[in-house]
């Protein structure tokens, strides 16, 4: 009956499921996990549309390149192509109509991608890195919009070098969603734009942050009649707030939950608030699934306003997640987010941490012989690739001793996993009680 | 009529029915002579008592009492708290007191603020209990402005900043720098947790808090009295503080709404930092105008006239200290390449000075040593901590209006009636008595 994965439903405790002497959380879920992952953490997944025969998953990764596989209906994992930045990648996104996909880098590029030749061009020129970049398809236009750090928001037609229009934003553009006729851009400073995309892009509002804190990812949902109606705003404060456009009753309809938090019920006791990487919404029952850096990721109802189901918790942070186009296929990436930056310092060279950090987890990244027969880890990094693996992994031991308060904290730091996981979603039920 | 003491106190039980006065309460057509018969009657209180803790009456307030974020009831699984669209907070602009903030705030307001402080203590002891990213802003409750002091880094940037010095094999800067952010950050947080009068007449000039309450204006009033002795136009502006001229509440000006929106087109990191650093020491303007009391050679004009362009601008201060720093040489890494487009008209060493304790004086890559390192004895203000950051904007953004041509909001000392002389220097008011 369960959902995720071939064995156990979830509620069965993850701990030391491979039997070895580490415990090793790195798929709790036992989901499928994608061959030939990226060797640095991963920015952004994207699925193709519907558009598209089959189902293909674009991530981009800060490796600086971006990867393509077919997943199959079996659950096979396919790696097709891949294309290079100079920088990494921060955001991807298809066309319209699956041929192409578009590339948001810190080199301050964004590239075309043509699948079919596989050649990538660059289509568009910030000041800054660019953050976000979505596909526009309009009734009489049709046109990339890349949000950056540079506060422009520009729109490209992909045959011109020059932009379409700039929009300015009042702060680093940090996350973006669009569905024709809406975008949303939340930047720092907790600035909130709504854009209204008909014959051309314009500010529509600027809206208050319903957030106290940093905005980190935003996600437009559509009612009913599939127009879209509002957006789902997650901050770094395990925060997520709901937020209708035009309510007719605004103080009842919009709301915030919070989520991704130790003890989530008891908060009279210190809990410890993660960072909501990511929020995808349901293309078809219209439930919204959210990840943390807490290594979980949950599935919630925000007509009910109920939690639909959470995970067991990954040993890395979840820095992605993706719905392919008919709700089949929810893809999430585990991979360090760089939530931990509480204390760095004298902890990062001192050898013998170093030792216990990697361990056996470390070196699991090249030789999966401790890995159960599921999983095929299949990330083999070349010797250029390890060695810069190996130099993150010291710094990252350093930077996860975390501020002392919770010592879960440094358990769920110690390895350097970069993978990649599928699993396979039925349905998502409402009300209550799981079925997932 | 007599004032009613008990008003005062937060507790009058004849509400409307009281013989006695009742001020702020019937609006703020009071005029004048309300809010200084207010300081006056306050500050015998005000001195007295340490804390704003007025009163434990619950008066019997028509407004709802959810605190802002409703959603603390969160459970688990069956449902979200709701969340309350900040009904509350817009309480404080109906009562009538909305072009008078001089006046006592009424029983209702209080609490209101008194809540609003409570989440803010809070919110803080959450956020560094709880292991969340740090290098974000904040506010307290939704349709607030941000508080300064706190800089708003997302995860991707700050990783791409240890991509790029990675390269450059400088890893060791990066980790200090990303050190020093977090040392700010920390001093913030204990500053808004404690929460001292200094932070609290800062948040009222944020904007943040709505009304200048009574304790944070006797603050107010006290640091000004203080700067007397200063030799150059900083205490011009106490009279535009005290004189209540209707442009008094407006004279908190320009520098600070600057301040929040002067976020960073930050390309490098470490300009980011200086910029969001800059909004962090926010009182650093402030501080440009005691330069001479150490030793500067410019003159009192110049040193003023120097932070007004500073003023506009929220990040030049640290431009200029950046690049003369009073007290070491070396500057910070972060010195010059970040700095492009940015004014560097401000040619005076005094400049400096203000961040010279936010630099941390001779070493170089540290720059973000704690604030209030350095003694400034010209200030004798009471707290020393909050120096670097939000004490002392209250004095000083009048100074940026010296140069505008036609000052509205204050006079210069010379021209001052003796009476209002004698009322500026005086401990108490008796203007109007």
């Amino acid at each position: 009956m369960s959902l995720f994965g071939t064995t156990s439903g979830f509620g069965t405790s993850g701990t030391s499921m491979f039997g070895s002497t580490t415990t090793d959380n790195h798929n709790p879920m036992k989901d499928i996990e994608v061959t030939s992952s990226p060797d640095d953490s991963i920015g952004c997944l994207s699925f193709s549309p519907p558009t598209l025969p089959g189902n293909f998953l674009i991530a981009g990764s800060w490796a600086n390149d971006v990867r393509c596989w077919e997943v199959q209906d079996s659950g096979q994992t396919i790696p097709k192509a891949q294309q290079m930045h100079t920088g990494p990648v921060l955001d991807v996104c298809w066309s319209d109509d699956g041929s192409k996909v578009f590339t948001a880098s810190c080199d301050k590029t964004a590239k075309m991608w043509d699948l079919s030749s596989n050649q990538a061009i660059q289509i568009a020129q910030h000041d800054a890195p660019v953050k976000t970049i979505h596909w526009i398809k309009a009734p009489n236009y049709s046109c990339v919009m890349t949000g950056s750090w540079d506060k422009t928001l520009k729109f490209w037609d992909t045959r011109s070098s020059n932009p379409m229009m700039v929009l300015q934003l009042p702060e680093r553009c940090y996350c973006a969603d669009v569905i024709y006729p809406m975008a949303v851009v939340a930047t720092a400073e907790r600035g909130l734009i709504v854009y209204q995309l008909e014959n051309q892009p314009s500010e529509f509002r600027r809206i208050e942050s319903p957030l106290k804190h940093q905005h980190r990812c935003v996600a437009i949902f559509k009612d009913k009649q599939n127009k879209p109606t509002g957006f789902a705003l997650g901050s770094i404060e395990g925060r997520v707030a709901i937020h209708y456009i035009n309510p007719p009753n605004p103080a009842k309809d919009n709301f915030t939950f919070k989520c991704h938090r130790s003890n989530g019920t008891n908060t009279s006791a210190p809990q410890d608030i993660y960072a909501v990487n990511g929020i995808a919404f349901h293309p078809v029952h219209g439930t919204l699934a959210t990840v943390g850096s807490d290594g979980r990721f949950s599935f919630w109802d925000k007509d009910a306003r109920t939690k639909l189901k959470t995970s067991e918790q990954l040993d890395q942070p979840i820095s992605a997640c993706c719905f392919n186009h008919n709700g089949n296929i929810f893809a999430y990436a585990s991979s360090y987010d760089w939530s931990k930056v509480r204390t760095p310092g004298p902890a990062l060279y001192d050898p013998r941490r170093q030792s216990r950090a990697l361990g056996s987890e470390g070196l699991g990244l090249s030789c999966d012989s401790s890995q159960g027969a599921q999983v095929s880890l299949g990330r083999s990094p070349s010797p250029a690739c390890n060695r810069k693996l190996q130099g993150f992994l010291q710094w990252f031991w350093g930077f996860s001793t975390a501020f002392g308060q919770n010592p879960e904290h440094r358990k769920h730091s110690a390895s350097g996993h970069y993978g990649l996981l599928c699993c396979w979603v039925k349905k998502h039920r409402q009300a209550g009680g799981c079925t997932l | 009529m007599a004032i009613c003491q008990f008003f005062l106190q937060g507790r009058c039980r004849f509400g409307d029915r009281c013989w006695n006065e009742h001020p702020g309460a019937r609006g703020a057509g009071g005029g004048r002579q309300q809010p200084q018969q207010q300081l006056s009657g306050n500050n015998r209180r005000g001195w007295n008592t340490t804390s704003q803790r007025y009163s434990n009456v619950i008066q019997p307030s028509s407004f709802s009492k959810s605190t802002p974020w409703g959603g603390s009831r969160d459970q688990e699984k069956p449902s979200f708290g709701s969340f309350n669209s900040g009904a509350s907070t817009n309480r404080n602009k109906g009562f009538g007191l909305s072009e008078n903030r001089f006046a006592s705030l009424s029983p209702e307001e209080q609490k209101d603020e008194k809540k609003l402080l409570e989440g803010i203590v809070k919110d803080m002891e959450v956020w560094e209990s709880s292991g969340q990213w740090i290098f974000s802003v904040y506010s307290p409750v939704k349709k607030k402005p941000n508080i300064s002091g706190f800089i708003d880094i997302s995860p991707e940037e700050l990783k791409l900043e240890y991509h790029n010095f990675l390269t450059s094999n400088n890893l060791q800067s990066y980790l200090n720098s990303v050190q020093c952010l977090i040392n700010q950050w920390r001093n913030r947080v204990n500053e808004l947790k404690s929460l001292n009068i200094s932070t609290k007449v800062a948040l009222c000039i944020e904007k943040v808090l709505e009304h200048y309450s009574s304790s944070t204006l006797l603050f107010a009033h006290f640091f000004f009295f203080q700067f007397s002795d200063v030799k150059n136009g900083v205490n011009q502006a106490a009279p535009a503080f005290g004189f209540g001229s209707s442009q008094a509440a407006t004279f908190v000006s320009p520098g600070f709404p600057v301040k929040n929106s002067s976020s960073d087109n930050a390309q490098n990191f470490s300009f980011k930092i200086n910029s969001g650093f800059a909004t962090a020491s926010s009182g650093s303007p402030a501080v440009l105008g005691s330069s001479p009391a150490f030793g500067a050679a410019a003159s009192a004009s110049s040193a003023i006239s120097t932070s007004a362009p500073a003023f506009g601008f929220g990040k030049p201060e640290i431009t200029s200290a950046a690049s003369f720093s009073f007290k070491s040489p070396a500057d910070s890494s972060f010195g010059s390449p970040g700095f492009s487009g940015l004014p560097t008209s401000l040619a005076t060493g005094p400049v400096s000075t203000p961040v010279a304790p936010a630099f941390g004086g001779g070493d170089s890559v540290a720059g973000f040593g704690s604030p209030g390192s350095h003694s400034h004895t010209a200030f004798s203000k009471p707290s020393n901590d909050t120096f670097g950051n939000s004490s002392i904007p209250t004095s000083f953004s009048a100074p940026s209006s010296i140069i505008a041509p036609d000052n509205v909001l204050f006079t210069p000392r010379d021209k001052l009636t003796v009476q209002e002389l004698e009322q500026f220097q005086s401990k108490k008011f008796t203007l109007g008595k």
